[in-house]
């Protein structure tokens, strides 16, 4: 396990939901509820659940496994995990080495993770290991900008930010390709920084 | 676009705010005489400087990324457009905040324009 991504965020713990569960939360839940909907009654992999504040847009009664790198940040989750009406399975897991055998999973979620993980490509190509051939990915991420004068602002940002949380300016589209994903839909939430992506598995 | 009230408001509040400020610390530092281009680029530094706390504040209520970088680019053009009519003109503190104020106005009506062109462009 990733040790330095792990204090990162059992760092960020303790505060992690004053930051992200007032405004940002309440922007962003009515786009991912409409995302988590795609969610199946098959086997279901959600990546970095944090303190669980997306439990909440997750249909209900489905069987999904959360993974997250901090034991802290699922311990806060706790309470939200509990009230899901699901059969909904948490354990502390790095992206990059999960503990699942092969071709297990028929969709992988992600909710802002892919601006965290250390090595994107390689966890991408995790997923893509975990899931079943032609699984789908549907991803809720923010990434970096290709306008001015965003683009100088959230390279300058990611300069502080990757040292307490997320990069700010990652090519995330161009990197679920590179995987080895097959983009089937990118739909802008907001300018082209906060999107979602619908990939499938080209295995 | 984003249409709902709360947020609607939240962003104009935060740009004309942020834009407000700015315009009113550039009156604080930079005066009369000083060469333009100087008063442009440290009007842009104060307000990139004096967005980012209140991107911070402004961002835990009404969203993170929808407020950071529109309050940014408000703080940034308000203070280039002050700066540069301090450096030209004697302008009281009142008319610099509403300058400023009015950038940050403006910066919203382009951000939610630009959202609506890339949304329109990816279908």
């Amino acid at each position: 396990m990733d040790d330095i991504t792990r204090k990162k965020w059992d760092r960020a713990a303790p505060t992690f939901d004053l930051w992200s569960s007032s405004g940002q939360e309440k922007r962003w839940n009515p786009f991912k509820r409409i995302l988590f909907s795609n969610m199946g009654n098959q086997k279901v992999l959600f990546v970095a659940l944090g303190t669980g504040l997306d439990v909440a847009c997750f249909p209900d009664d489905r069987s999904i496994t959360a993974i997250d790198i901090s034991q802290k940040m699922l311990d806060k989750a706790k309470v939200r995990t509990d009230a899901y009406t699901g059969d909904l399975r948490v354990l502390q897991a790095d992206v990059h080495d999960m503990p699942f055998d092969e071709s297990q999973f028929d969709q992988v979620f992600t909710s802002c993770t892919f601006c965290s993980v250390p090595d994107p490509i390689g966890g991408l190509r995790a997923l893509r290991r975990v899931l079943k051939p032609g699984g789908e990915l549907f991803m809720f991420e923010h990434t970096g900008s290709r306008f001015f004068p965003f683009k100088i602002m959230m390279d300058l940002m990611t300069v502080v930010s990757r040292r307490f949380g997320p990069e700010m300016n990652r090519p995330t589209v161009d990197n679920v390709v590179k995987a080895g994903y097959r983009l089937k839909k990118v739909t802008p939430v907001y300018l082209d920084v906060v999107k979602t992506i619908h990939a499938v598995s080209t295995k | 676009m984003e249409t709902r009230p709360y947020f609607v408001f939240g962003d104009l509040f935060s740009n004309l705010a942020t834009g407000a400020f700015v315009g009113g610390l550039c009156t604080v530092i930079i005066t009369l005489n000083w060469e333009v281009s100087i008063a442009m680029f440290v009007g842009m530094a104060i307000g990139m400087v004096a967005s980012l706390p209140a991107g911070i504040l402004f961002g835990s209520l009404f969203g993170a990324i929808e407020v950071f970088l529109p309050v940014m680019t408000t703080g940034m053009v308000a203070g280039m457009v002050v700066g540069m009519r301090l450096s030209m003109d004697v302008i009281a503190f009142v008319d610099a905040v509403w300058v400023g104020g009015a950038c940050g106005i403006g910066i919203v009506i382009v951000t939610y324009l630009a959202n609506v062109w890339i949304q329109r462009d990816a279908q």
